[in-house]
């Protein structure tokens, strides 16, 4: 099974920018992209993301204990958006610092957590978590609640220059 | 000297960066064999060629790599292709499909690129659709000959068009009443004027964009191109038409009309051993089914049945 993430390189600049912007009180910021899906053959998955929305100042709680803490509101944004528009949901977050970044033991707890519930509203689309580095990318997909997540195996950023990474099907 | 020793301006990530790429070359007439020939010189080894056409006599004074052989025994073009390619690169990423490239689509989707050699509009069309509609940038080549009173004009075009970026309608290439005129036209009799030349100044420029977007020697990123060939004055340039559109939104393929618009997950069945466990969806039987268990009947539901 592979799965292959694209992304427009604007698109994917603007929300390195959006993350890197200071929080009131969080030490981190997320946000949430949008994809469409195409499948490829017997078992690849294209990811086409068509738009971000950042988590909203007051959608965070606070919690010291983890980087940054959506509040319900915030997922409740996201899955009302993926359900008007068929999209998947990928919930984003970055790693200062350049180079393959990833999953913390605590991002993989709450990605474990929360994404599944995706499937409550959207079960028509897989749904998952990317974390960005300062020049690559790393991700994970849930094809449907019940079943561990498959790691997303390629990432393009298209637009000039042309970036890909990872393993094609 | 490593036989890439010459193109190590390229940078140093160059060989890394074209060996994981996959370029789809849809034509392999005039254009797209003189394209083939040139990414197998780089060392580009995913190449997916697509053409249903064999080698007739007529394209013996354009196609790079026929034979009169060829012409005589009718070989296919990708076969063709896939002897030029061989040659110069070992790979096992060469893929070539005998068919029309709406069959190929398949192969096609998984490209990092498409360069198009087509001759028709329709065609053009729809190869930059299902491109954008994958986020898959298109390299479209145009060669014509036009009879402008008692001479010949010979030019051409390659475009470069990017997701997010003007398209070829954007840039005029495409229009409603050129669509009309060809489909008015369709099935008449002769080929449209091609010769090597030209076909060789725009699959070089082609080749010259894709190297450029994937690995740029320059610091300028071009990320949109209509270049423009006047074959009577042998020059190049961009075209008018792209500065007229450079700094407008595209509006004929927008951000949110990519993918497969009727994907649902829960009816995918993926042939890795891997599938899914489809969430079930719980729907209201139908009316007969309902009488069908009325009757003491038994009903068990499709599988893949859902909403």
């Amino acid at each position: 099974m592979s799965v292959h993430f694209k992304i427009r390189a604007p698109l994917l600049a603007h929300i390195r920018e959006d993350l890197e912007r200071r929080h009131p009180f969080a030490y981190e910021r997320v946000g949430f992209m949008y994809a469409a899906l195409s499948r490829i053959g017997q078992g690849a998955l294209t990811l086409l993301v068509q738009s971000y929305t950042p988590v909203e100042d007051d959608d965070y709680v606070k919690d010291r204990s983890v980087g940054a803490m959506m509040g319900s509101e915030a997922i409740r944004k996201a899955l009302q958006h993926s359900y008007n528009s068929r999209t998947a949901v990928l919930h984003v977050h970055m790693h200062a610092h350049e180079g393959r970044p990833s999953f913390s033991g605590v991002d993989l707890s709450e990605n474990a957590r929360f994404v599944p519930n995706f499937f409550n509203v959207s079960a028509h689309t897989p749904h998952g978590a990317i974390v960005l580095s300062q020049d690559n990318a790393n991700g994970q997909l849930w094809l449907s609640r019940n079943v561990a997540p498959v790691p997303v195996t390629r990432f393009s950023a298209i637009g000039a220059p042309l970036w890909c990474e990872g393993e094609r099907s | 000297m490593t036989r890439f020793a010459r193109q190590g301006f390229l940078g140093e990530e160059s060989e890394a960066r074209f060996a994981v790429l996959r370029v789809g070359i849809v034509g392999l007439g005039g254009g797209g064999s003189h394209v083939v020939q040139q990414l197998s010189h780089i060392g580009i080894p995913n190449l997916v060629c697509v053409d249903p056409d064999i080698v007739e006599e007529s394209n013996l004074n354009r196609l790079i790599g026929a034979t009169i052989a060829d012409a005589e025994v009718g070989t296919e073009k990708t076969a063709v292709a896939a002897r030029l390619a061989r040659a110069l690169m070992r790979s096992s990423g060469f893929v070539t499909i005998t068919a029309k490239w709406q069959d190929a689509t398949e192969a096609l989707a998984d490209c990092d690129i498409i360069v198009g050699g087509l001759d028709s509009y329709r065609e053009r069309s729809e190869l930059e659709a299902f491109s954008r509609r994958l986020l898959i940038p298109y390299i479209d080549m145009g060669m014509d000959v036009y009879e402008v009173g008692d001479h010949f004009s010979l030019g051409g075009q390659v475009i470069l068009s990017s997701p997010g970026q003007p398209c070829l309608w954007c840039m005029g290439i495409l229009t409603q009443e050129r669509l009309e005129r060809e489909a008015e036209n369709y099935g008449a009799a002769g080929g449209r004027p091609q010769v090597v030349w030209p076909n060789g100044v725009l699959a070089s420029l082609a080749v010259g964009l894709l190297v450029q977007l994937v690995s740029p020697w320059t610091n300028t990123a071009i990320d949109s191109a209509y270049l423009e060939y006047d074959g009577n004055r042998h020059q190049v340039g961009t075209s008018n038409r792209l500065k007229a559109v450079a700094d407008c939104q595209c509006s004929h393929y927008l951000a949110d009309q990519t993918g497969d618009p009727l994907f649902d997950i829960r009816r995918q069945v993926f042939g890795t051993g891997d599938a899914t466990e489809p969430d079930t969806v719980e729907r209201p039987l139908g009316w007969w089914k309902r009488l069908w268990l009325w009757l003491g009947f038994s009903y068990a539901p499709e599988p893949d049945a859902r909403h």
